[in-house]
């Protein structure tokens, strides 16, 4: 018996993932045109809006998690769309001199081929009720490679940034001040580099265990 | 008696089991655990009674006083005790002396020496302090000399050791805020707030740490020396009112500081000490209402706010 409560928290939910997926799938078809059709340098600005569009929307989930909506642990999303949005706004959106940098397109093609796999499947779930298994096995094996071409491109996009984010001081906070503050964006960024050092390990061995629980629960099925 | 050892997978774990005296206390038993595994110091063993395969109760962990044959099942003279290994441990004293040494020490490096050089701050070679800058240090040290003090002489603690690890984890915690306060109220370029409001501020923590100090009292007074009681229901004082009088007046100590020196960084710290104080807190809370349920003799736990009226 399925209360009205659990039916519109299933078409919110389609509709969530449902409408992030397209979202995704104009940032994967944008930047593979561009590509062709120009080059690396003008990506960014062809899928700027879809890209800050859906990935901002990635901040649901976090409410989503809190408030019980979904089951996933607010612990494991929130580095990931931590990173994601950093990337996006922190770097992308408020340093226009690393737009045309190559990593830019690995970066938005990696990103936006796992969501598009990510959002299809829970899009799938919350709408009919099943995935099949073959996108079981995207949703848990893609990652293999695009976690390693991901971090790597949002390593490289944040150290090739630094300079432009040590000469503009851009969110720099300066003492003297009423409240002894101060921030420092430079050195915020290489402190963020530093957690990427055991934080990809660690993500990626999540995700390794994830995989194994979610296609050897499928097997038993 | 003859005791079996099994891990908690099952497996056997010191061959052929060990004998004892069938008068023999679980102390007895894990000084021969230690004899004969060498590695295995008394404080290192968690000792408990095998749980049924699917239950989810928890396991009962052998009490060192108590003497092996309160644990067997009838008038078996034989037990099974399921091993597990804590890993390294170092006494509670050790880890709170060093968590505690870093901020004592490392805090009077930036009001004394010229460190601010190395952050950019060319020409500020000789320190000239605001009043509060320098009480801010007194209070600070103050503190930490306190804990230190509390730690060898006043608190009394239920395990006599904790994991080695946890060193490392809480040396983090203190030294890093330590220094990241220490670099804000020590800048050359420090704002300091008003002559009322530091008072204020200094003042009411001043009063804050003298209470916590006697709330500490009080609960030593629970104990014997050994560590012996238990857990115990605090009277007396705060504790009439709020269960963790002594985290309670720790928070509102910090707060004080904050208000007199207005760093971001001590009302960061604030707010992080104070919700790892009301996790612990509520886990205190109602550890003491489950003992003290007032069935049996028991006396029943009084009804008392957690750690902050009229919050929680």
């Amino acid at each position: 018996m399925a209360s009205a409560l659990t039916v519109l928290r299933r078409l919110y939910l389609s509709i969530y993932n449902w409408t992030v997926f397209i979202g995704w799938f104009q940032v994967l078809f944008l930047a593979l045109k561009t590509l062709k059709e120009s080059g690396h340098e003008n990506v960014y600005n062809a899928v700027e809006k879809p890209l800050l569009l859906a990935q901002s929307a990635a901040v649901l989930e976090i409410l989503h998690g809190l408030i019980g909506l979904v089951r996933s642990p607010v612990s494991s999303t929130l580095p990931q769309i931590g990173s994601r949005l950093y990337l996006t706004w922190g770097i992308l959106w408020s340093f226009p001199e690393i737009r045309t940098h190559v990593l830019v397109t690995s970066l938005v093609i990696s990103w936006a081929i796992t969501e598009i796999i990510r959002y299809s499947f829970f899009g799938m779930k919350e709408a009919f009720g099943f995935a099949p298994s073959w996108h079981l096995w995207l949703r848990y094996s893609t990652f293999l490679v695009l976690y390693p071409t991901g971090i790597t491109s949002e390593v490289g996009l944040i150290y090739f940034s630094l300079p432009y984010i040590k000469a503009s001081e851009k969110y720099c906070i300066r003492m003297p001040n009423k409240w002894n503050f101060s921030f420092d964006n430079f050195y915020a960024a290489i402190l963020t580099l530093g957690i990427y050092v055991p934080g990809s390990p660690h993500m990626y061995r999540y995700m390794l265990g994830q995989r194994k629980r979610a296609l050897s629960k499928s097997k038993k099925e | 008696m003859k005791v079996n050892l099994v891990s908690r997978s099952g497996r056997e774990f010191i061959k052929g089991g060990l004998e004892l005296n069938d008068s023999a206390t679980v102390a007895d038993l894990q000084e021969a655990i230690h004899k004969r595994t060498k590695k295995f110091y008394p404080s290192r063993q968690r000792l408990t009674l095998p749980v049924p395969s699917g239950s989810r109760e928890r396991p009962v962990v052998l009490n060192y006083k108590k003497s092996l044959k309160d644990y067997c099942e009838g008038n078996e003279n034989s037990l099974t005790v399921v091993f597990k290994d804590l890993g390294p441990q170092v006494s509670y004293r050790t880890l709170f002396f060093f968590e505690y040494l870093g901020p004592l020490i490392l805090y009077p490096v930036f009001y004394y020496f010229p460190v601010y050089k190395f952050f950019g701050y060319e020409g500020f070679t000789h320190p000239v302090h605001h009043p509060v800058q320098t009480y801010a240090l007194y209070y600070w040290c103050f503190h930490y000399f306190k804990r230190i003090l509390e730690t060898f002489f006043v608190h009394r603690f239920s395990h006599a050791t904790s994991p080695l690890s946890n060193v490392f984890r809480n040396c983090a915690y203190y030294w890093t805020f330590g220094l990241y306060i220490a670099y804000y109220v020590n800048h050359p370029l420090y704002t300091p707030v008003g002559d009322l409001q530091m008072k204020i501020g200094f003042g009411f923590g001043l009063v804050c740490q003298l209470a916590n100090f006697y709330c500490h009292i009080i609960l030593k007074n629970l104990r014997g020396p050994d560590g012996s009681g238990g857990y115990q229901i605090p009277r007396g004082f705060l504790f009439n009112i709020v269960t963790c009088a002594n985290y309670t007046t720790e928070i509102y100590q910090w707060l004080g500081f904050n208000i007199a020196t207005q760093t971001v960084a001590g009302y960061v710290f604030l707010v992080v000490a104070t919700s790892i104080m009301t996790n612990w807190a509520l886990t205190k809370h109602r550890r003491l209402k489950k003992l003290f349920d007032g069935k049996d003799g028991r006396p029943k736990y009084p009804r008392r706010w957690v750690i902050l009226p009229p919050f929680l």
